[in-house]
């Protein structure tokens, strides 16, 4: 098997145009996805399409009111640039070790589409956006739009994920929690992304996301609303738990080698009810 | 001279610093031949055919009918095949093995192999085994080992008990990850047959090859490698690798290399034993007076070491507690798993998890304090052992405990519930280990140590005992040298090669630096008598355990071990009151070893060991489930990183022995086992529940966590 | 495919399929065996190189990845000043049992403390929390690093 090294992101998009390619950024998921036996290479189903030294391709910026970070840009710069939320840095230096963080990319993350990657419950809270090239048409989706199942999305064959961008939230409350096997180079078992404000004991804003517990991230923006416009003196346990059972219904995640789907429902669950409880005025 | 304690650089360190040393995957050879295994997809079948791939030239397929001597290898019962013959007995048991050139044209071949199976109901469970509903794996009753032992009246101790506590404890599998993962390059040149690699016991592997191949002992000559670890590990399995490697040597006439792949190394090869222990206790004026344990091991397909490791765990069935009245059972189930085998400890870890967590259990229904609890049942010099062993030598456990209590300040901390919003627990363990090889181990070894004084007045050690991390390359030159009056820098220990040394037995048991070391050191004093400057003086010597020592292997009487070294553990935990995720803060270890041949080594086996000891506790997860484990990758079945590991604090107590070279006794294994009875101990402080199985998962803490709220 | 890259200060060139493991090219190809394959799936760290002063596992890195990079070694570390104060340090606090993980170490030691001279306990565990060891427990692998960061005090701020 051989493959394509481009020079720039038009190249890029050409040779996409042209065949199929299974683009390569820090090659971190990849290599192991298809990882055959010792010493060999892995077998990728489609030739390899380098594209983690293009330059167009990295990068985090600030653009009117969004930050823009470039697909390929490496996990260790976002987790260390101060222009990026708190909620995306802290769910990035909780991700494997530090030498995959300085290979994997955040498009490699999002573009594997797993129902574990820890970069998309933020980026879902953040209500995140995703920039998709080919070599003639640039679409911009919501990333719950662009994820559709484990390991499964919209990307076209001709197209590189390009950026991903986001407003930044102005909230007063936030949670990141990884529910990992161990406290480093862990898989999760479930995470929770959670953003709210409340301003004068009014919740003006309240979004959540789940990872690890359904076939892709969970956030539901139906279940958000109730929450939303209510005093915080309006948080009582009764509502709390009905809230709480309402997500139950959204959470179904599996059993697996790595923990149950009991734990895993209950735990998210559990999670939810105590940063709603944050918002309780002590 | 000086003090043998003190810490000297290690003699291995600088190249395996510089990643020059050479582990067995660091040799490269032109024409060398890769090997591939092909391994059963079924737990239990019959094999029914075996289509091959048409095969290019220089390719070739290696299984049974290429073991010129016994498809068999050397073990206890020989019962486990290099190769399997009509039936599979587990998921990844070898059928053959592809040899050739390019990697990637045997892996290519040896996924093209189509096997068909005639399935055969499969046994998992101890409980499958026991119930024999199936066609058995082994003998009538698939028993690999049923043992039995009694001291004083049981019965009567039950009949006359005030009350009788029952409990039963489970052990779950733990695999070693080694950092180096197995492996072996054979060669077979003039007639004869060289394997090098990675291993804990060359003369394991050498009469391993020398029953396979049916030659003489001359024609076989293993070497180890560098060896990234080993743990028990690399104890027995190197010699199924070196079969395979060996029998694909002879029929090519090629160097082979077969090495693992990290994959194949966790699922394939032996781990720790799962155990059931039912304790039984009666009790008497709040004291545990009489006392039966029946101990259940899952053993795996094959019968391989596990009777050693039951016995073992049935010798260490009472911990370090004097209980007068003992009955103590042990069973090893034959079951459809990749066999089940030495793992530092071998089958104490089990037993004291078991004794330790039941003690702690009894005392909190006494309304007793665990730690004075335990103090007022323990073994104290001249005292008789579960065997009915005398113990001749001071046990200083009163002088331990009070240490560890101190340095932990456990009584202060043991009142705290809550810190950082967290659920905090301390737990204590006390315990032993018996020195040395089980029962009449060494009396059938015999081990030969050499010294040989060059004409260049360097002297070299001869012994087939290998460095794998532990420290021998370091420590044992210190005996010498020290006992010589002459610089380490002149005393050369290489590592073995069975052409050159004699069998100072296996590198097991935490055996090397008191028997063998113990060894040397009479060997060093003979040397040193016997010195003449400039001319070669050689000087060896057979062990012999010494005279008081009494064993009856058939009734299992008298000292199963020659001496003990004795330990207490303190663990302190924070649980999160929502996700149960259990963070080991702080492991506290005293131990008495005897006198530590270097003080850094021992407090390196000490930091690691309890941390492999607190990872079988807590993250070491693996599950059999359909046929297969579930972890089989080293992504799912983890090990502690740094940022799981423990600050560790530790001191040492010592009471030396005096075969021992300078008193030093056992150390390796003694530093795991009790850690796990600690964190659980820990683990139920925070909660305030009895647990009975180890790991201990977040998951099964929040299902008993809503009992105990409902 | 050919592909460009900077090994241990030296321009190379191989000519291979670009989806071969770093790892394997290093060894294989260049026979730098203090490069170590403990489990090809980026769990343990005893492949960890450099490329372009970063620590990563080079069984995660197809060679494709590295083109016009520059790829450090131990063997390329050896001898700089900075991994003497490593090497002397790790000897004199008991950092080594079998050694296996022993330069996956020394690279991650490297990489954090030319980033973080001095670093406290915390940050050395996030450091080398990409590195296996099953050994020594970490504890004196830590005291490795500190002693590192002490004596080399210098040598780091450059």
């Amino acid at each position: 098997m051989e493959g394509l090294i481009p020079e720039s992101l038009d190249e890029a998009l050409e040779a996409l145009s042209e065949r199929k390619f299974i683009p390569i950024a820090g090659g971190t998921d990849l290599m192991v996805r298809y990882k055959r036996w010792k010493n060999l290479p892995p077998s990728f189903p489609s030739l390899p399409l380098f594209i983690g030294h293009i330059a167009e391709l990295s990068g985090i910026e600030k653009k009117d009111d969004e930050i823009v970070i470039k697909a390929a840009t490496l996990l260790s710069e976002i987790e260390q640039s101060p222009l990026v939320p708190s909620i995306l840095r802290k769910a990035i230096s909780q991700m494997a070790a530090p030498g995959i963080r300085n290979m994997g990319t955040i498009g490699g993350n999002i573009v594997n589409s797993s129902p574990a990657g820890d970069t998309l419950p933020p980026l879902y809270v953040l209500d995140a956006k995703v920039v998709l090239l080919s070599k003639n048409e640039r679409r911009c989706l919501f990333i719950y739009d662009f994820i559709t199942g484990p390991g499964k999305n919209q990307r076209r064959d001709d197209e590189l994920l390009y950026e991903v961008r986001f407003k930044v939230p102005k909230h007063t409350h936030e949670m990141y929690r990884k529910v990992g096997t161990r406290k480093a180079n862990a898989l999760s078992k479930l995470s929770v992304a959670a953003l709210a404000s409340s301003r004068d004991g009014k919740i003006d804003d309240f979004r959540i996301g789940f990872g690890a517990v359904a076939p892709t991230p969970v956030r539901v923006k139906s279940i958000e609303e109730k929450v939303k416009s209510r005093h915080v003196s309006e948080l009582s346990d009764d509502f709390i738990n009905e809230i709480v059972n309402e997500y139950g219904e959204w959470i179904k995640p599996i059993d697996d080698q790595r923990s149950t789907a009991l734990y895993r429902k209950t735990v998210a669950l559990r999670l939810l009810r105590a940063f709603l409880l944050q918002l309780k005025p002590v | 001279m000086g003090d043998i304690s003190k810490p000297v650089r290690r003699f291995d360190a600088p190249e395996k610093i510089m990643g020059t040393a050479r582990y067995v995957d660091d040799y490269f050879e032109e024409e060398m031949l890769f090997v591939r295994i092909v391994r059963s997809t079924r737990p239990r079948a019959r094999i029914k055919s075996i289509k091959l791939p048409k095969l290019p030239s220089g390719y070739c397929v290696v299984d049974k009918n290429d073991v010129p001597g016994e498809n068999r290898i050397k073990m206890i019962f020989d019962d486990w095949p290099f190769f399997a013959e009509d039936v599979v007995n587990f998921y990844g048991e070898p059928i053959l093995a592809i040899a050739g050139p390019d990697r990637e044209k045997v892996y290519e071949l040896s996924n093209a192999v189509k096997i068909e199976y005639e399935d055969i109901p499969p046994i998992y469970t101890i409980e499958e085994s026991e119930e024999n509903k199936r066609p058995p794996i082994f003998g009538e009753n698939n028993l690999f080992a049923d043992y039995f032992y009694e001291k004083g009246d049981p019965d009567g101790a039950f009949r006359d008990a005030d009350q009788i506590v029952e409990e039963e404890f489970r052990t779950g599998f733990q695999e070693h990850i080694y950092l180096e993962p197995q492996g072996m390059i054979a060669k077979y040149e003039d007639g004869r047959i060289t394997v090098f690699g990675s291993m804990q016991c060359p003369y394991y592997v050498k009469n391993a090859l020398i029953k396979a191949f049916g030659f003489p002992e001359d024609r076989i000559r293993v070497v180890q490698t560098t060896t990234g670890g080993g743990f028990g590990g690399k104890e027995e399995y190197p010699s199924q690798i070196a079969g395979i490697a060996a029998f694909c040597a002879y029929k090519t006439g090629k160097t082979v290399k077969l090495v693992y792949d990290r994959a194949e190394d966790v699922e394939f090869t032996t781990k720790r034993h799962p155990s059931r222990i039912r304790i039984k206790g009666a009790i008497k004026d709040k004291r545990v007076v009489g006392i039966e344990v029946d101990i259940a091991l899952n053993a795996g397909a094959y019968a391989g070491l596990s009777s050693v490791v039951l016995q073992r765990a049935m010798f260490a069935a009472t911990g370090a507690y004097r209980i007068d009245n003992v009955r103590v059972l042990g069973k090893a189930f034959a079951t459809n798993i990749v066999p089940l085998g030495a793992f530092r400890g071998f089958g104490a870890p089990q037993a004291i998890f078991a004794i330790e967590t039941f003690m702690n259990h009894v005392a909190k229904k006494m309304g007793e304090d665990p730690v004075r609890f335990k103090l007022a049942h323990r073994y104290k010099k001249g005292d008789t052992t579960a065997t009915g062993g005398l113990l001749r030598s001071e046990v200083r456990l009163p002088e331990i405990t009070e240490k560890i209590i101190e340095m932990s300040e456990y009584y202060e901390k043991k009142k705290q519930k809550e810190k950082d919003g967290k659920l905090y627990g301390i737990g204590f363990s006390m315990f032993l280990h018996g020195c040395g090889f089980t029962g009449n181990g060494e009396e059938v070894l015999k081990s030969i140590a050499r010294l040989k004084k060059r004409k260049d007045d360097k002297v070299e050690i001869l012994i087939s005992n290998v460095e794998m991390g532990q420290g021998p390359q370091t420590t044992l030159r210190k005996v010498v040298a020290q006992v010589l009056g002459i610089p380490m820098e002149d005393v050369i220990y290489e590592n073995p090669d069975t052409d050159k040394v004699p069998d100072s037995g296996p590198t097991v048991a935490s055996r090397t630096a008191m028997i063998v070391g113990g060894l040397l050191y009479r060997v060093a004093k003979e040397l040193k008598e016997k010195w003449k400057e400039g001319e070669e003086v050689v000087v060896e010597k057979q062990y012999r355990h010494p005279e008081y020592i009494k064993w009856d292997q058939s009734t299992f009487k008298g000292d199963a071990y020659p001496e003990y070294s004795w330990g207490a553990n303190v663990i302190e935990v924070e649980v999160d009151p929502l996700t149960y995720e259990i963070e080991v803060k702080k492991a506290y270890a005293v131990f008495d070893l005897g006198t530590p041949l270097d003080k850094k080594i021992i407090e390196g086996q000490i930091h690691g060991g309890m941390l492999q000891g607190i990872g079988y506790a807590t993250l070491e997860v693996m599950e059999f489930e359909n046929g297969r484990f579930k972890q089989r990758t080293i992504t799912d079945y983890i090990i502690p990183t740094a940022m799981d590991a423990p600050l560790f604090e530790t001191d040492l107590v010592v009471e030396p022995y005096k075969n021992g070279p300078f008193g030093a006794k056992c150390a390796g294994e003694l530093t795991l086992v009790g850690a796990a009875p600690a964190v659980c101990a820990a683990v139920e402080d925070a909660l305030g529940i009895n647990l009975y199985e180890i790991p201990i998962r977040p998951e099964k803490l929040l299902v008993l966590m809503n009992k105990e709220d409902n | 495919m050919k592909i460009e890259f900077i090994l241990n200060g030296k321009k190379v060139e191989v000519n291979t399929d670009p989806a071969r493991r770093l790892l394997d090219v290093l060894r294989e190809d260049f026979g730098l065996i203090g490069v170590k394959e403990g489990c090809g799936e980026g769990e343990c760290g005893a492949c960890a190189v450099l490329i372009d002063g970063k620590i990563v596992h080079s069984c995660l890195v197809p060679v494709g990845n590295v083109k016009g990079k520059e790829v450090t070694t131990i063997e390329g570390l050896k001898d700089t000043e900075e991994y003497k104060v490593i090497h002397e340090s790790f000897l004199d606090a008991g950092s080594v049992q079998c050694g296996f993980c022993t330069p996956g170490f020394v690279m991650a030691t490297y990489a954090l403390l030319k980033e973080n001279p001095q670093p406290h306990e915390d940050d050395i565990r996030k450091a080398i929390s990409g590195n296996l060891c099953r050994c020594t427990g970490y504890s004196m692998i830590i005291d490795g690093v500190k002693l590192a960061a002490k004596r080399g005090e210098k040598l780091w701020k450059d």
